[in-house]
């Protein structure tokens, strides 16, 4: 009986961060088994030590910040360099949900994109403008002062305008936003 | 300065992560995985008490460390006078050793029974390594004492009664006495001799008769000295006996005569060093003790202060008193706060290594 009560909230965490766990990991990682691998990591890892998150806590920081602690893992030990740069399988997944070339473009550029950034700045880019946290839960994911955080976003947003290959698309994106 | 618009950046990011399905085999793992047996999460239970009450337990740490830190450091500024020391000398608290070779200095307030002596501070137990192999140990020694004004005369009467209860003597004394006309303080010196196995109570017992500002002992091994002596005694003695056994044979007066000459002449030698063996022995059998008696000097008269003047002088003191005090205090605090910042930053590193490790 015990044991149902905690797969439903299991299932529950499951049915509300695993599918932006697994696309947050993936931005994080650059290819979808690496993410979905980290993912089930991290849940499996939050789960068992369920008990070490006080209760009025939001479950939600929490859990990202077991899912950005494993992929950094993941980025430090377990994934080859040469690997996290090829990003080929993962676009071809990409093309074939969308048809609109521009689109495939822009997909591959940011991950380019973020693949060029130092990993500590690509986490907070993922998290905040991504999974939509704000800063002060970035700074309960990723354990640091929001202070921390926000330079640290600030950073990104400029190397990123810097990149070679956003620039066309971001004046392409300021466009579409304008009309 | 350029920046990536955020709502483009959203946008692109939303594109770029959302062109896949996700897989609900997938959670299905999950749920199998966590529904497997697995080792029960002891640690995160044990400790959830501690980081609920983390500040709590951090601040009473601090506490405790900064406690610990401080009242050592306070105490430290005034240590309590230990006016004793063994074989060796003291000087305003200051204890010097001189000679290591033999027992021959008690602490004050240490206790002597018979040729064993005890340091209360330590328990440590000294025999007379004179009484107990034969050794000849020449033992001397010096004590500065301070007495009240005009109990330099009581004072060396004193130590003359102490010299005496101990078996010795008084080996000699001088002194000079102060008048008001001459404007002179009154010392002396007076020089006691007392057995050796009395000479760490007369040490002792000394300076419980004014405020001993300086002491100091020696103690010299002379046996060899002593044995040589003897020996050549011995050697000079047999000679003389063999003399004597010529001199019984002898016909002519030219040969008495000469064996006479010879048997003058041990003698003397013999005689000579009879004395100085006789000398040793008594310089052995008896350690002499040295002390300068002086009686207190008056303090320096205080000119009095009234009025304005006297509370221009209490406020500057008060001043002084009050810097001296502060930055007394500073020492210990600062040590204290810097380690309290190290231990703060170790402590933040360690719970976030914890933590990662953990997670």
């Amino acid at each position: 009986m015990d044991g149902e009560v905690n797969a439903d909230e299991l299932r529950g965490w499951l049915a509300e961060c695993y599918p932006q766990s697994v696309r947050t990991a993936y931005l994080l990682l650059g290819n979808r088994p690496d993410a979905e691998d980290a993912v089930q990591e991290a849940f499996l890892r939050a789960w068992r030590f369920r008990n070490s998150l006080a209760r009025e806590s939001s479950i939600k920081p929490w859990l990202y910040r077991v899912v950005v602690n494993t992929c950094n893992s993941k980025l430090r030990q377990e994934i080859p360099r040469w690997r996290r740069q090829d990003g080929d399988e993962s676009l071809d997944g990409v093309a074939t949900r969308d048809d609109a070339a521009g689109r495939v473009d822009a997909a591959g550029d940011i991950l380019d994109a973020l693949n060029d950034l130092p990993a500590h700045l690509r986490v907070v880019v993922v998290l905040r403008y991504y999974a939509d946290l704000s800063e002060r839960e970035i700074a309960v994911a990723i354990a640091r002062q929001p202070g921390t955080v926000k330079s640290r976003l600030h950073e990104a947003r400029r190397r990123l305008a810097q990149h070679p290959a956003l620039r066309r698309d971001d004046d392409q994106g300021r466009e579409e936003v304008a009309q | 300065m350029t920046m990536m618009d955020e709502e483009v950046l959203a946008r692109a990011l939303r594109d770029a992560a959302s062109g896949f399905e996700i897989s609900p085999i997938a959670q299905d793992d999950i749920v199998a995985a966590a529904a497997a047996p697995s080792e029960p999460s002891v640690l995160p239970t044990v400790f959830r008490p501690l980081r609920r009450h983390r500040a709590p337990l951090l601040g009473a740490a601090a506490v405790i460390v900064v406690v610990s830190i401080a009242l050592p450091l306070w105490r430290g500024e005034h240590p309590a006078r230990v006016p004793s020391a063994s074989n060796g000398s003291v000087q305003d608290g200051q204890k010097i050793f001189q000679n290591g070779q033999g027992p021959t200095f008690t602490p004050a307030h240490g206790t002597t029974t018979g040729s064993e002596l005890t340091l209360p501070a330590t328990g440590l137990s000294v025999r007379n390594s004179a009484a107990i192999s034969g050794r000849r140990i020449e033992s001397t020694g010096s004590v500065s004492l301070v007495v009240g004004k005009g109990r330099v005369a009581s004072g060396f009467a004193a130590l003359g009664r102490l010299a005496t209860k101990l078996g010795g003597s008084v080996v000699s004394s001088s002194a000079v006495v102060g008048t008001r006309t001459s404007g002179r303080f009154s010392r002396g010196t007076i020089v006691l001799e007392v057995p050796q196995a009395a000479f760490a109570t007369l040490v002792e017992r000394v300076q419980t008769l004014g405020h001993a500002t300086s002491v100091q002992t020696s103690s010299t091994d002379v046996t060899s000295q002593y044995v040589d002596l003897r020996a050549q005694i011995t050697a000079l003695e047999a000679s003389r006996h063999q003399y004597l056994a010529i001199m019984t044979r002898a016909t002519t007066i030219s040969d008495i005569l000469r064996v006479q000459s010879q048997l003058n002449g041990l003698q003397s030698q013999i005689e000579q060093l009879q004395g100085q063996l006789n000398v040793l022995g008594h310089q052995t059998a008896f350690a002499t003790l040295a002390v300068a008696v002086s009686e207190t000097r008056p303090p320096a008269p205080i000119p009095t202060r009234t009025g304005f003047a006297r509370a221009w002088h209490d406020a500057v003191a008060g001043f002084v008193a009050g810097v001296q005090w502060i930055v007394r205090l500073a020492g210990p605090v600062l040590f204290a706060a810097l380690l309290l910042a190290l231990l703060w930053l170790a402590g933040r590193v360690l719970w976030r290594a914890t933590e990662r490790r953990r997670l």
